[in-house]
């Protein structure tokens, strides 16, 4: 009986420890099992250099979601599809305009979110219109240094 | 006779097929005619000389307040905050607006000197779309100018431009909403009045 008892014991630990480390590794993984309602929306972009899927979407400096996937647009090859999965408490209108930019100068890229005054919200699976592509530092140097040069 | 139907329902498809191909191709029309009417308004001798800045400015306006819905391109920079304003107070940002902008981009559109405007592509989502325009000067510089369009009953207007991948309503959001949650709308009106002041002497 006793040795039963106490095996019971340690079994119930090892339980409770697998479980934090179950916790830990989801929390730390970023992993949203138990994360609330989400929905997801897309924009095209005609680049998104340097965005990478997990990259926060703001609005106002406060996380609402995140990119779930980025693919080259199937209709036409050229432009840049991504996927955001948007808190499902934050409403978005229809005339957003979603912007790829940096964290500071030269850190991670981030979607921006401002939003606009359309009565219209966009629907779960829905299209953000209005878009701005990376900005692309050493390009827009080059032409300001290019066009003083007269 | 069978054949005679088989002509006959082969044209119709070909006329729509027709149709269509034309169709797709209006918007960059309706932009094309605004943009060749302000580069004809910006080459004309005539106006090019100092004295004629009233009526060239006047022409200018015409031709772009055709195509562009300054309302609407208000609205957009306002976001949530145009709701909150009276229909005065509307009109009233708008006429600002739009004379913040004329002034800001006159003096680079009549700096035009035969630049080359290349229509790239146009992209349709059933009431919008966006006509992508390059700019190529006489040095080889590439530009790109972008215009987004709303259909607004069967009328294309623009509601945004986009230069080198840079929003002019995203620019304006930004700067008119930090000033209208720090201090409110008298201090916009008052700044765009300033502001317009302030570019006219130049």
């Amino acid at each position: 009986m006793k040795k039963a008892s106490l095996e019971t014991i340690v079994g119930i630990f090892v339980l409770i420890g697998l479980v934090c480390l179950a916790y830990l590794s989801i929390n730390l993984g970023k992993m949203e099992i138990f994360g609330g309602d989400h929905y997801q929306v897309y924009a095209d972009f005609d680049s998104v250099s340097g965005l990478k899927t997990g990259a926060f979407v703001e609005v106002a400096g406060v996380q609402v979601g995140k990119v779930s996937r980025i693919i080259l647009d199937p209709r036409n090859g050229d432009k840049a599809r991504v996927y955001m999965q948007i808190q499902g408490g934050t409403k978005l209108q229809d005339d957003v305009i979603a912007s790829v930019r940096t964290s500071g100068i030269i850190g991670d890229k981030f979607i921006q979110l401002k939003p606009g005054g359309s009565d219209k919200l966009i629907a779960d699976g829905g299209r953000i219109r209005d878009t701005e592509a990376s900005v692309n530092l050493e390009e827009l140097i080059s032409k300001y240094i290019h066009g003083q040069v007269k | 006779m069978k054949i005679k139907l088989l002509i006959i329902y082969g044209m119709l498809v070909c006329f729509t097929f027709a149709r269509e191909a034309v169709a797709n191709n209006s918007v960059t029309e309706e932009v094309k005619k605004t943009v060749d009417e302000v580069v004809r308004i910006v080459s004309d001798k005539e106006m090019k000389k100092p004295g004629a800045k009233q009526e060239r400015r006047a022409a200018l306006r015409n031709a772009i307040g055709s195509l562009f819905d300054y309302e609407a391109m208000t609205k957009r920079a306002m976001g949530a905050n145009w709701k909150k304003l009276s229909t005065s107070q509307k009109s009233e940002l708008t006429g600002l607006f739009m004379t913040l902008l004329e002034n800001s981009y006159a003096n680079k559109i009549e700096s035009y000197n035969n630049e080359k405007v290349v229509y790239v592509r146009e992209d349709l989502d059933k009431e919008y779309a966006e006509v992508k325009t390059k700019i190529i000067t006489t040095k080889h510089d590439e530009y790109s100018v972008d215009y987004r369009l709303m259909n607004e009953k069967g009328k294309w207007r623009v509601y945004d431009v986009v230069i080198e991948g840079i929003s002019l309503v995203s620019n304006y959001r930004s700067q008119f909403g930090q000033i209208m949650n720090d201090k409110g709308y008298d201090e916009l009106i008052s700044k765009l009045q300033a502001k317009n002041k302030e570019i006219k002497k130049r």
